[in-house]
């Protein structure tokens, strides 16, 4: 069951939009939240119309021709969500604590029913052991002001991810799991990877990879 | 290292430490700007170089002092970036003194806009700087292509002391992909650097000066004459591409590079399931460009179909190369918008109306 609130935050490339959009889908998400400031390409506004067709509204920079702008304007619209009871939004920002460093603007909504997950990718270098995770962690957390609540193993290499690669990204997140006493809410794969036998403890989150042309 | 998930900016700043670079010189600029927050990290911590100078033009003059000192040295930029650097670049190849640039193209012409392009294809081959100078230009069409080419280049630019570019669009440097970074470098026999400004210690009551000054013109065609002689070594020696399917006779030849070449892949596929066999030339090197690899389009092949991120540049050389023997048509999208191979598809069963000569 989703929170009302969800802020997707995580290593830089580790997944979280891709994540975001499949989330925001699968589990029937009035509004997904752009706010990424920091990569120009692949982001959350680039899908409004396939959100729209699902129902979600997309709220992104206001700024004109805000699709391919990399000026780090954000919408004022951003805090409507929290004030409608009823609209579950997921918050999709941008990589790394300096990612997470807009949460700070959310600092009187503290009490509020969030969840703030870590998506983990282990083949993303700089998140490859538990350590530099838990770092990363801890480094979100005193940047954003708000702990960290789960965790989703993302762990993949594309279209080359083998299922041992998931599990060993899943060994990794179990152990940041278990030191940091942080459930894993998800791990998530390409749909179009031969999971059969497949099984871990928690719940599966199969992707479909909006961004992804059959060329690359 | 195992594979890893990297961003295709990131693959290069690593791919750079792993080809031993010692130093860094650039300025900021989407959507390249992960090359230089990378390696502004991980080049600091290992004891090199790394300075984000005032402006392109001073970074490519640190290349170029930098190169002279006999140091491993890179810049990186994009489309506009690249404009300025250009008659440090000029300077750099008259002195011959090796380096790397890394250019990622964006959208132009002039401040244009962040998404992907190929519209710097005359800036790399033909450049904006004076004289008669040529660089070895790369254009890589995957992260571990890109990744393979930018550890060899350093070797490269050394053996011939000349600076080698990397060229890609802005989507390879954002697109993320699985890469390994421990693949072996082809051995190169490299000299001692005993040109490099190091003072004189080993060669006593000798200075050794980097300039591109040369005030009589007895020396300077002499010099313009060495150069050429080098180009032609580089063009016999560095030219690289790849035949795709041309197992058997194609019907048709697709010449495309870097990401339009992973487009023209999927067409390929497409129109190989309607029954009409297409091969493509991809010019690994677009300077020294391919030419000998039209000798090989069969005789009854009925056109080839030039395709770019551009408004049409590579063509000029396509016609070079093709020298009248086939029909030569185009198809290009520009402004950083990326076609589908559907649209390839379109061009190859239109390609009547794509013929420009």
């Amino acid at each position: 069951m989703m929170k009302k609130v969800t802020f997707l935050t995580g290593y830089y490339g580790s997944g979280k939009t891709e994540v975001a959009i499949n989330l925001a889908i699968q589990k029937k998400i009035d509004t997904i939240v752009d706010l990424d400031v920091i990569n120009p390409y692949f982001r959350t506004r680039e899908m409004e119309a396939v959100l729209k067709e699902n129902d979600i509204e997309t709220i992104s920079s206001e700024m004109e021709s805000k699709m391919h702008l990399d000026m780090p304007y954000i919408s004022k619209k951003i805090y409507n969500p929290l004030y409608n009871e009823k609209t579950k939004v997921i918050y999709d920002l941008g990589g790394n604590d300096q990612g997470a460093k807009l949460m700070r603007q959310f600092d009187d909504y503290k009490d509020i029913d969030y969840d703030l997950l870590v998506v983990v990718n282990v083949f993303r270098p700089e998140t490859d052991h538990e350590d530099e995770i838990m770092k990363l962690i801890n480094r979100i957390e005193g940047m954003s002001g708000f702990k960290v609540t789960g965790l989703i193993n993302n762990s993949n290499l594309l279209k080359d991810t083998s299922l041992e690669d998931i599990m060993q990204g899943q060994r990794i997140v179990e152990k940041v799991s278990k030191k940091m006493n942080l459930p894993i809410h998800y791990t998530s794969y390409w749909n179009e990877i031969n999971d059969t036998g497949f099984n871990v403890s928690n719940e599966i989150l199969k992707l479909k990879l909006y961004f992804r042309k059959n060329w690359f | 290292m195992a594979k890893v998930l990297m961003k295709g900016n990131e693959a290069i700043a690593l791919a750079a430490i792993k080809g031993g670079v010692d130093a860094f010189y650039g300025y900021p600029i989407t959507p390249q700007n992960e090359v230089p927050e990378y390696l502004s990290k991980h080049l600091l911590a290992n004891g090199k170089v790394f300075l984000q100078s005032e402006s392109e033009v001073s970074a490519i003059n640190m290349v170029y002092g930098a190169a002279g000192a006999g140091a491993r040295v890179m810049t990186s930029s994009s489309s506009p970036g690249i404009a300025l650097k250009q008659e440090g670049i000029s300077y750099i190849a008259a002195a011959e003194l090796p380096c790397l640039i890394v250019s990622v193209m964006r959208g132009g012409p002039g401040l244009g806009g962040i998404q992907p392009s190929q519209a710097d294809y005359y800036q790399a081959t033909r450049g904006g700087g004076n004289g008669d100078y040529s660089l070895i230009v790369y254009a890589p069409e995957t992260i571990q292509e890109m990744v393979d080419t930018i550890k060899e280049s350093f070797d490269i630019a050394d053996y011939y002391r000349n600076p080698v570019m990397v060229l890609v669009d802005g989507l390879i440097g954002q697109m993320m992909e699985s890469v390994d970074f421990d693949k072996p470098v082809k051995e190169r026999f490299l000299p001692e650097k005993d040109w490099a400004t190091t003072g004189t210690a080993n060669h006593p009551g000798r200075r050794n000066v980097a300039n591109s000054l040369e005030i009589d013109p007895v020396a300077l065609e002499q010099k313009n004459i060495r150069l050429q002689e080098k180009y032609k070594l580089i063009k016999k020696n560095e030219t690289r591409y790849e035949m795709v399917n041309f197992e058997e006779e194609p019907e048709y030849v697709i010449v495309a590079y870097g990401t339009m070449a992973r487009i023209c892949r999927s067409a390929i596929e497409m129109l190989a399931k309607d029954g009409i066999n297409v091969g493509m030339i991809r010019p690994i090197s677009i300077l020294p460009f391919p030419d000998e690899a039209f000798d090989e389009i069969p005789k009854k092949a009925k056109g080839i179909l030039c395709a770019e991120l551009s408004m049409g540049q590579m063509l000029d050389d396509v016609l070079i190369s093709n020298n009248g023997r086939h029909k030569v048509g185009f198809f290009g999208r520009s402004g950083g918008m990326v076609p589908d191979p559907e649209e390839i598809v379109d061009a190859i069963k239109n390609f009547s109306e794509r013929v420009v000569k």
